[in-house]
């Protein structure tokens, strides 16, 4: 997809619907928007059949801002709850079948890399817990050894939310679903820590209860999946069905378990650390302290 | 009948938080009108979570939204039958709540 997708043909545009002609026209394709300017700028992301109050949703239009370059992006998905609002997205979806994801991804990526030699095109696999710890593990692990460069966010919601609530790999030990009436018997994957093992350049875990540091997290993760390796993203979007949280509490939800056990945390590698500042012009504080480097070495 | 959230523009308008627009789930639900310097809600796209309204009690501290039966909305805005033109929002005349009738 570029640019030249979206423009209308000139004889067409009175058949095009009304939502096309606003995100062609009031679109933040070309014109990177911010957080702070939601509301003020038609969305990609569209209507979506999501349950109200759903964090995840939440999470998935805060990665539609921070995404570097929509029209330079294509979405990996499968089954699960996130492909009801990705589907509804003015990005290609690919609908992987359960598990295939990551392996889709690599050779998506790979065919892109070839087909477009001058431009960058991002993939961007976005899966549920169930989709990319539990059914498509083999597949996201040999992603990362062999450092397929694209980015892999993780939605979990700790359960299989859109099936009636079966323990997932990610669910939490003790937690007692619908269809998992005992209590889950074992610890949650630990993923972070396995994408540790398998080097990936850029590992974070983020909440929904920062909507800049989510839009900003994304970017990163893309920008470095561009040059560097793999990036991944384990994203708490929590199920306020199966979990019964009351749709009011589910912020205070997420701001109780970041405070608990899912604290924002961010993983670089050096060579991404380098290649991020070598793009982006580096922030006031951050050139403070090379000064103040300077100044050491100087004295 | 169902309730959608509404946003009081008297109170929106003394503030500029925007905090409302970027914890909505839902996309382009809670507009926010540059002109006015206030949020307004498309009523057709809320599912009534709610989460603006807590977002707004206890983390903006304004509580300017409140939950409003849809029917006592006055000059709702739906974005299915607008579309999304900032340009025109100045001119449209601003949602309101019908003052409640006895009986």
């Amino acid at each position: 997809m570029s640019f030249d997708n979206l423009k209308m043909s000139p004889a067409l545009e009175k058949y095009m619907t009304k939502e096309y002609r606003d995100l062609v026209e009031r679109g933040p394709y070309g014109k990177p928007k911010k957080v702070s300017e939601m509301g003020t700028f038609k969305e990609i992301l569209e209507e979506h059949p999501m349950c109200a109050g759903c964090a995840m949703t939440l999470f998935i239009r805060l990665t539609m801002i921070g995404l570097p370059n929509p029209e330079h992006t294509i979405l990996v998905g499968t089954a699960g709850c996130g492909r009801l609002a990705l589907t509804q997205t003015s990005i290609p979806f690919i609908y992987g079948n359960y598990g295939d994801t990551n392996a889709v991804a690599s050779g998506l990526k790979r065919g892109l890399a070839t087909r477009f030699a001058d431009q960058p095109k991002d993939v961007v696999v976005m899966a549920g817990d169930g989709g990319l710890a539990d059914i498509g593990f083999s597949a996201v692990m040999h992603s990362w050894f062999r450092k397929e460069k694209f980015t892999t966010i993780m939605l979990d919601n700790e359960v299989y939310g859109n099936t009636g609530g079966q323990e997932s790999g990610m669910t939490e030990r003790g937690a007692i679903l619908k269809m998992a009436p005992k209590g889950k018997q074992f610890e949650k994957m630990d993923m972070i820590g396995l994408a540790k093992t398998a080097n990936v350049a850029y590992i974070a875990r983020v909440t929904p209860t920062n909507p800049t540091r989510v839009a900003s997290t994304i970017r990163k993760a893309v920008l470095i999946a561009r040059e560097i390796g793999p990036t991944f993203i384990q994203a708490y979007t929590s199920c306020n069905i199966e979990y019964a949280i009351p749709t009011p509490k589910v912020m205070d939800d997420a701001k109780e378990v970041e405070t608990a056990r899912y604290g924002f945390m961010e993983i670089m590698s050096d060579e991404a650390r380098e290649y991020l500042e070598s793009i982006e012009p580096a922030k006031k504080p951050k050139a403070k302290k090379s000064e103040s480097e300077e100044a050491v070495t100087a004295n | 009948m169902y309730l959608v959230a509404h946003v009081d523009t008297s109170i929106c308008a003394e503030t500029a938080c925007k905090l409302c627009t970027q914890y909505c789930p839902e996309a382009n639900t809670i507009l926010y009108d540059n002109d006015k310097k206030t949020a307004f809600i498309a009523t057709d796209r809320c599912k009534a979570c709610e989460i603006c309204v807590s977002i707004c009690d206890n983390m903006a501290k304004h509580s300017a939204i409140k939950m409003i039966m849809i029917t006592d909305i006055e000059n709702p805005f739906e974005l299915s039958r607008n579309g999304f033109k900032p340009a025109e929002w100045n001119s449209m005349p601003r949602p309101a709540v019908i003052s409640e009738k006895e009986g």
